[in-house]
């Protein structure tokens, strides 16, 4: 009986699973008369017509069978043509249904009944079902081995369709004991998709591993994890968006709009499950989630996969860089430069220093003036690294030493230690500029800064006008500080060409702040007509801007930024009324301002002018002190201040003079302050300081920008 | 105009500038890559940009015709246009051909993209979705949390400095979205175009030691510009056609480039997602070479 297109012994690896049927016969010669007392046996027991009906249905089913364990066979040493020839010869279209049927019954059987077991008599075998899906299976293993992928993808999908038609809602448990259908199934799983990719068909494949995940089929948590990780670099790199089917669409359940959102899904469950330790660590689903949620912008929820890696995984260094790049994507500076004091810090000191994270430190901290110091310890460790290794880096290093440097400037009390830091601060970025060839824009532009804030304007001039040329023009910054260099070499016409011409060059979201630049550049020109109507556009655009940005969360740094503008176009405003002397005007211009933010010390100091302008002094002063008392710092009040003492007469001369010397060691650029210092000494008696005094004022005045530099 | 129609004016129109391709078919027309080779070659003379040139006209009259196969023909000459013009914007070289061709595929993604901006839900594990069962007590925040991808495009009549990233950027994102569609010469192109704004040599990031060397035509690189570049890049490393060394190459060596680049500017947003592509791409050369006699390389001393 059939075991003989070859005559040899074919063994079955598992024990039969239900005694009647024919087709788990052992087929090998021997054992074929031991069975022969058997077999007259049954006959004896059953109905002839039984019998018979199941012999014919046992002779075909034994016919297949037969093919399909030749065709193993086959494949199995290498003959991948005559295995296909052996396996086209089933006639599988036929078989299905009875394939389905004896799926459905033979797993509904798990449920422990008595004395069903006869009726199954029409069923085929568990066995033979999973020797037949052994076949397709090898079926379409022999096509993939023969380049032809497409077929071999078509028929790896006639076993997913067979066995989810009768099993719709997933494989239930222990089915795999017994036979081998839940392993024939699950390498068609892994394989179906695979195929469709080789074949080209990605939105196939897609559907393919679709299917595979979305009911519980029993796989083992590793192959399902792999699965869930192949879809999702599928989705995320393949380029091409397969929509859900709507069947998948369940209310109550998320449902991804996107590939890029359904990938990050998955992944993000994967590095659940490996937080977990469900499944084994693997640096790849890392790496994939820190791709796709950097593409998308959620740098906060890659923050927070990344802390919840166990320990061990990445070393503390790196960890550390790890997460303060993620903190610093987001926004969170401070959060991000704690982390990298850590790694660059004492705890660290027995490993090899950790160069990215120098050179990160060193540049946060030359964002932040409040670091300033930090800062120049960064960089300098920065430079000290360069110098073994990465020469390269040479040149960043002093970069961020001559920023810092320029900020401590700013900042440092001490008349002496700020005239050394200024003076190493430009040395430090012309360093810079020669180790990088002027190639580098940051270096330009922070030379040109440093020394514009320094009054020398020649050399600004020159670093900015090689940054703008480099950028080609697109770098807003670039053009706010080129007009305000010109203007500070009193240029104020070409300075006005410029900000027209930056004007043309950018789009509307930046024009802001370059309309109040235009609008205070015509103030300084004496043309307040032209400045009312610059800062009428300038209000009417913030206006027309308002009904965006007030629903929209994620522009709301941005809707910030211009309602502080807006106040500040009101402010200036009111100065030009008051210049006018229209203190009505003026005052309706600061109620404004004052409604947008109370306590802004500009405001403040504007109302204390028009009082002193209509010599109201007892009200001017209030309102200087409040300003004061806002901000103790804010140079404009101290100045006015000590400007109404001037007039108190001679025993308010001191306590002017002290006014005056706090707003000079704030900013020693302040030609208002020496002019008025000026004045202090010459009602005191000290002629030849007065004069001093008033010549330091006008030398400043000369190359005074018409707003500050930073 | 029905496709073919238009096909065949575009064939004519196009063998009048290039008279080689005058045996062109509508059929051919995508599949020909003479046509991909002898554009391009054109599209890299000195002064292929200028607002009178005979192949930008071509470009965008053909995108302008509305028939989808015309317009990715189009789309494949993104990378050569856009890498090319962006190089040569430092010679303040006359452009407009190039920038109306930009601009025109701009304003075809602003219409199709009607004013929103294109974003994507932060999926939130605490609520069960097809792949997964919520395990722990639902969020219960209310409106889901939105990352933005790209912003709401502004309709742009003319290239402005400031804007140009944001232009080119977001017609590579227009690449990117067919990109299943673009022939692989076209993404070659891309990867050395990358190679060359980097404007830095990878050699240092190659597993052996080497100086670091400046190469020329490099560019200022926005995040609007990089974040579309590093998904082509991502595509080009680990998508389905990966298996073409050629591209492959080309795409790590533009990786490897790009990394450079970013930490040469300290840019956390760039270096995160191109940290983890070198790794990937890595990973997968070593699957390929992988000897198992060869001694692990590490220049570590573990004690």
């Amino acid at each position: 009986m059939l075991c003989a297109c070859s005559g040899e012994q074919f063994k079955f690896e598992e024990a039969p699973q239900s005694p009647d049927s024919l087709a788990t016969r052992d087929f090998s010669a021997s054992g074929l008369s031991s069975r022969t007392g058997d077999w007259e046996s049954k006959f004896d027991e059953t109905q002839v017509e039984d019998v018979e009906s199941t012999l014919k249905e046992a002779l075909s089913l034994n016919y297949e069978e037969a093919r399909a364990l030749l065709g193993r066979l086959e494949y199995q040493r290498g003959n991948f043509d005559a295995s296909l020839q052996v396996f086209e010869g089933i006639d599988i279209r036929a078989l299905i249904p009875r394939m389905i049927r004896a799926i459905a019954e033979r797993t509904k059987q798990r449920k422990p009944r008595s004395k069903t077991d006869n009726v199954l008599l029409n069923v085929m075998s568990m066995h033979s079902v999973s020797l037949l899906l052994e076949a397709i299976l090898l079926k379409s293993k022999s096509l993939e081995e023969l380049g032809r992928y497409t077929e071999a993808a078509k028929e790896c999908r006639i076993i997913v369709d067979t066995v989810e038609s009768a099993l719709p809602s997933g494989m239930p448990e222990g089915i795999g004991e017994d036979c081998k259908l839940q392993e024939m199934f699950h390498k068609a799983l892994e394989l179906l998709p695979n195929l469709w990719i080789k074949a080209g068909f990605l939105d196939e494949a897609v559907t393919a591993y679709r299917r595979a995940l979305v009911k519980p089929w029993n796989l083992e948590p590793q192959r399902l994890a792999c699965v869930q990780k192949d879809l999702a670099t599928t989705l995320l790199y393949g380029g091409v968006e397969v929509n859900l089917p709507s069947q998948l669409k369940v209310k109550g359940l998320t449902t991804p709009m996107s590939g890029t959102e359904e990938a990050i899904l998955l992944l993000l469950i994967l590095s659940g499950k490996m937080a977990l330790q469900e499944i084994d660590w693997d640096p790849e689903i890392m790496d994939h989630l820190t791709f796709s949620l950097s593409i998308t912008g959620m740098f906060e929820s890659l923050a927070d996969n990344v802390e919840k890696i166990l320990p061990g995984v990445y070393d503390r260094a790196e960890r550390w860089y790890f997460l303060a790049l993620c903190y610093s994507a987001a926004g969170h500076h401070e959060v991000a430069l704690n982390l990298l004091r850590k790694a660059c810090g004492s705890s660290e000191a027995k490993h090899r220093p950790h160069f990215p994270s120098f050179l990160f430190g060193a540049k946060l901290c030359s964002l932040h003036p409040n670091h300033t110091h930090e800062g120049i310890k960064f960089s300098q460790e920065v430079i000290d690294l360069s110098k073994n290794k990465n020469e390269h880096f040479l040149g960043h290093g002093k970069k961020f030493l001559g920023i810092c440097h320029g900020a401590a400037a700013r900042i440092s009390v001490l008349d002496s230690e700020r005239i050394v830091f200024q003076r190493e601060s430009l040395n430090f970025l012309n360093d810079a500029a020669a180790l990088t060839g002027n190639n580098d824009p940051e270096v330009l532009f922070s030379l040109g800064l440093e020394n514009a804030i320094q009054r020398n304007l020649n050399a600004a001039y020159d670093s900015i006008m090689m940054y703008s040329d480099m950028m080609a023009g697109s770098s807003k910054r670039g053009w706010q500080l080129l007009t305000l260099i010109v203007s500070a070499q009193q240029r104020f016409k070409d300075a006005e060409t410029i900000v027209d011409f930056a004007l043309d060059e950018v789009g509307s979201v930046d024009q802001l702040e370059l309309l109040r630049l235009k609008a205070v550049l015509q103030i300084t020109q004496q043309q307040p007509k032209q400045a009312i109507e610059t800062y009428r556009i300038l209000l009417a655009v913030i206006e027309a801007k308002k009904e965006h940005w007030l629903e929209d969360k994620t522009f709301r740094h941005q809707a910030l930024a211009e309602q502080k503008l807006e106040m500040e176009a009101w402010q200036d405003l009111a100065t030009i009324y008051a210049d006018l002397s229209s203190f009505l005007d003026a005052k309706a211009c600061v109620d404004k301002a004052q409604l947008i933010e109370f306590f802004s010390p500009r405001s403040w100091h504007i109302t204390g002018l028009l009082f002193e302008a209509q010599s109201l002094h007892k009200e001017a002063f209030v309102s200087f002190t409040v300003s004061l008392s806002i901000e103790p710092d804010y140079i404009p009040s101290i100045i006015s201040t000590a400007k109404l003492l001037l007039e108190l007469g001679k025993q308010s001369l001191p306590i002017a003079r002290s006014f005056l010397m706090n707003a000079l060691r704030l900013e020693p650029t302040n030609h208002d302050a020496w002019f008025n210092l000026g004045l202090v000494s010459k009602m005191e008696g000290s002629l030849q300081q007065a004069a001093d005094c008033f010549q330091a004022a006008y030398e400043l005045k000369l190359s005074a920008p018409v707003q500050k530099f930073e | 105009m029905s496709g073919d129609e238009a096909s065949v004016r575009a064939i004519d129109s196009l063998s009048a500038i290039v008279p080689s391709l005058a045996r062109t078919t509508p059929s051919t027309l995508l599949t020909n890559p003479e046509i991909y080779s002898q554009i391009s070659t054109l599209l890299r003379n000195p002064n292929s940009g200028a607002g009178d040139n005979n192949l930008c006209r071509w470009l965008y009259d053909t995108f302008q015709s509305g028939v989808a196969d015309l317009q990715l023909l189009v789309l494949r000459f993104l990378p050569v246009i856009g890498g090319v013009y962006l190089s040569r914007v430092a010679d303040r070289k006359p452009q407009a051909g190039f920038e109306a061709v930009l601009l025109a595929l701009y304003a075809h993604e602003t219409t199709s993209r009607g004013g929103q901006p294109l974003s994507v839900t932060i999926p939130d594990l605490t609520s069960p979705s097809i792949y997964h069962d919520a395990k722990g007590a639902p969020n219960k925040s209310g409106t889901p949390e939105v990352a933005v991808v790209s912003p709401a495009l502004e309709p742009h009549g003319t290239v402005r400095s400031t804007r140009r990233a944001r232009i080119v950027g977001v017609a590579l994102e227009l690449f990117y979205a067919k990109i299943w569609q673009m022939p692989v010469a076209s993404k070659i192109e891309f990867c050395k175009f990358c190679r060359t704004w980097a404007g830095q040599d990878g050699e240092m990031y190659r597993k052996t030691e080497g100086g670091e060397k400046e190469v020329e035509g490099r560019v200022p690189l926005p995040w609007e510009l990089l974040q579309p570049v590093i998904r082509i890049l991502g595509h080009c490393l680990l998508g389905p056609n990966n298996r073409d060394v050629e591209l492959f190459d080309a795409a790590s060596e533009a990786c490897r480039c790009l990394f450079a680049r970013t930490m040469h500017d300290v840019n956390p947003k760039a270096i995160l997602p191109i940290r983890s592509l070198m790794t990937l791409s890595n990973n997968l050369m070593d699957k390929t070479q992988l000897d198992p006699t060869e001694l692990p390389f590490t220049d570590v001393i573990s004690l």
